[in-house]
């Protein structure tokens, strides 16, 4: 009987063999990149000090997007098109008193205390990605995504085109030949998973304390070390889109904020909801991240990801927002 | 030799096999793949002063990295897209499945998509890089006895997850349910499949 590492090495997707990448001499891009690196022209070591992770994240998925019919959507009926540029990030109300985060972690832990909302798997998320080119202006994707677990551990995932911004506003939505405006609310796709287990985080329940947590956020990332203040924000955002928390893990969650360095208060914000929030900002190197929380249970309630500086190529400018999630209790 | 040439030696001689991983786990998005690996050597020159005396398992370590802020970074909308089914060959669904046939069944993925995708990771790099012990904690950059634990418990996973997936046959002649096992030695599902 074949043990359970020779089945998988027979389900090599990608063999040694596979003609695309098989051995043998280099190509004429491979060939080409040495050679750029060996004449010190690393592009982006040193033509672009400045870049940062995030940055070739957003250069990576700059190679997936965005069609010519980009362009014609771009100069049509401004009192029907949607919304195409990267929008501008949340405004900081000028007369807000920023609230430090420890105090936010107090109301979270007295909410928690007091026994309110619980746990539960799935999420439901409202976001806005941002897809870019190298031909091409930028563009912003809204997309609605409901995942709901049933008690046999299958799960449905229901994710609609909408801007909750435009109500009954056509939308741009990606499809395979590239992005088209669709209706509000246009079903993207509906589908119902069989039952699945996992004991590994995130797909296991959170734990409500802080330590636990960070340890479970870690092994969701599987990360080397500790989360950092950007590893942690990576995390929030993966736990969010996998479970809709209960106050005691909000509680434990507004701890790590709260402990992680780096995290700014700003002030009161009203989201993309319409929903009253403080705000967080965390400068990395090349973009910022604005962290929004709900100011009465330390809820999380979104999260911002905006360019700090220009990146011509991409039609990116400084200020613009590369990705905003909301997420809905 | 100097660094810059000890690179170029690495770069030619593990070009491929840095592709391979990385069109393994970017799940047949093929076009993406060289762009990855561009980046996977341009961190890798950067950081060539630490390349090691088998400088493959550090540089699967680089690309893992690299693949990570890919993945990330493709947003919601690419993993929306993959979620879709849009693209076959992002579910390995290119993979013939039949008795016949020599090439791998499709539900050996399924089985593997179930676990934590640490687990996943360390049974592909066991698997599919075909690495020791060893070259996996270098790989993941945790100590040897770590990635031996890891690796034990993630086959072990694995394996349960496998005999979840044992194949359940209802007979022509109606009545029951009956269970029956996968042929573990060819890797085929002798009927029909339940997830």
């Amino acid at each position: 009987m074949a043990d359970e590492l020779e089945l998988l090495r027979r389900a090599d997707p990608v063999p040694g063999n596979d003609p695309r990448f098989g051995e043998g001499p280099l190509g004429h891009e491979a060939e080409k990149r040495l050679n750029h690196l060996m004449a010190g022209m690393d592009e982006v070591g040193e033509r672009r000090p400045g870049r940062t992770r995030t940055r070739l994240v957003w250069a990576l998925a700059a190679g997936v997007a965005v069609a010519l019919t980009v362009a014609a959507l771009l100069v049509a009926d401004p009192g029907t098109a949607p919304a195409v540029a990267a929008p501008r990030p949340l405004v900081v109300r000028a007369d807000s008193t920023p609230v430090p985060l420890d105090a936010l972690v107090e109301r979270a832990e007295r909410d928690a205390a007091g026994g309110s909302a619980g746990l539960r798997k799935g999420t439901h998320v409202q976001s806005w990605s941002v897809g870019m080119s190298e031909d091409e202006p930028p563009i912003t994707l809204p997309v609605e995504r409901v995942v709901r677990w049933n008690a046999d551990d299958s799960h449905m995932e229901l994710v609609v085109a909408t801007d909750p911004r435009h109500p009954g506003r056509r939308v741009l939505s990606d499809a395979d030949d590239g992005p088209r405006l669709v209706d509000d609310g246009h079903v993207i796709s509906e589908r119902t998973f069989p039952p699945s287990w996992s004991d590994a985080p995130p797909q296991s329940p959170p734990p409500h304390d802080a330590t636990r947590l960070r340890a479970y956020l870690r092994e969701a990332q599987h990360l080397d070390g500790p989360p950092g203040t950007r590893e942690l924000l990576d995390a929030t955002a993966v736990l969010l889109d996998t479970w809709t928390l209960g106050a005691r893990e909000n509680a434990a969650l507004a701890r790590l904020l709260a402990d992680a360095k780096g995290l700014r208060p700003v002030g009161q914000v009203t989201d993309r909801l319409g929903r009253l929030g403080q705000a967080y900002v965390y400068a990395g190197a090349g973009y910022r991240r604005m962290l929004i929380m709900d100011p009465a249970t330390g809820a999380v309630l979104g999260l911002e990801d905006t360019a700090a500086v220009d990146e011509p190529e991409y039609g990116v400018e400084a200020g613009d927002v590369m990705d905003y999630s909301a997420w809905i209790r | 030799m100097s660094n810059d040439e000890i690179f170029a030696a690495a770069y030619r001689e593990h070009y491929w096999a840095v592709s391979r991983y990385v069109a393994r786990r970017l799940d047949g998005r093929t076009s993406e793949v060289e762009e990855v690996v561009a980046e996977v050597f341009t961190v890798a020159w950067r950081r060539r002063s630490d390349l090691p005396a088998s400088p493959l398992p550090w540089l699967y370590g680089v690309a893992r990295n690299c693949l990570s802020n890919a993945v990330r970074g493709y947003g919601r909308r690419r993993r929306l897209m993959d979620r879709l089914g849009n693209d076959e060959t992002a579910h390995g669904r290119q993979i013939v499945d039949s008795p016949d046939s020599e090439r791998p069944a499709e539900w050996v993925h399924d089985a593997l998509a179930r676990l934590s995708p640490a687990d996943q990771e360390v049974l592909r790099l066991a698997a599919w890089e075909e690495l020791g012990v060893d070259e996996i904690a270098v790989t993941l950059g945790c100590g040897s006895r770590a990635a031996a634990m890891r690796l034990h418990r993630a086959r072990r996973r694995l394996r349960a997850e496998i005999d979840r997936m044992r194949i359940v046959v209802t007979p022509h002649t109606g009545a029951t349910e009956t269970e029956t096992e996968t042929d573990l030695d060819t890797g085929t599902p002798k009927e029909q499949f339940h997830g």
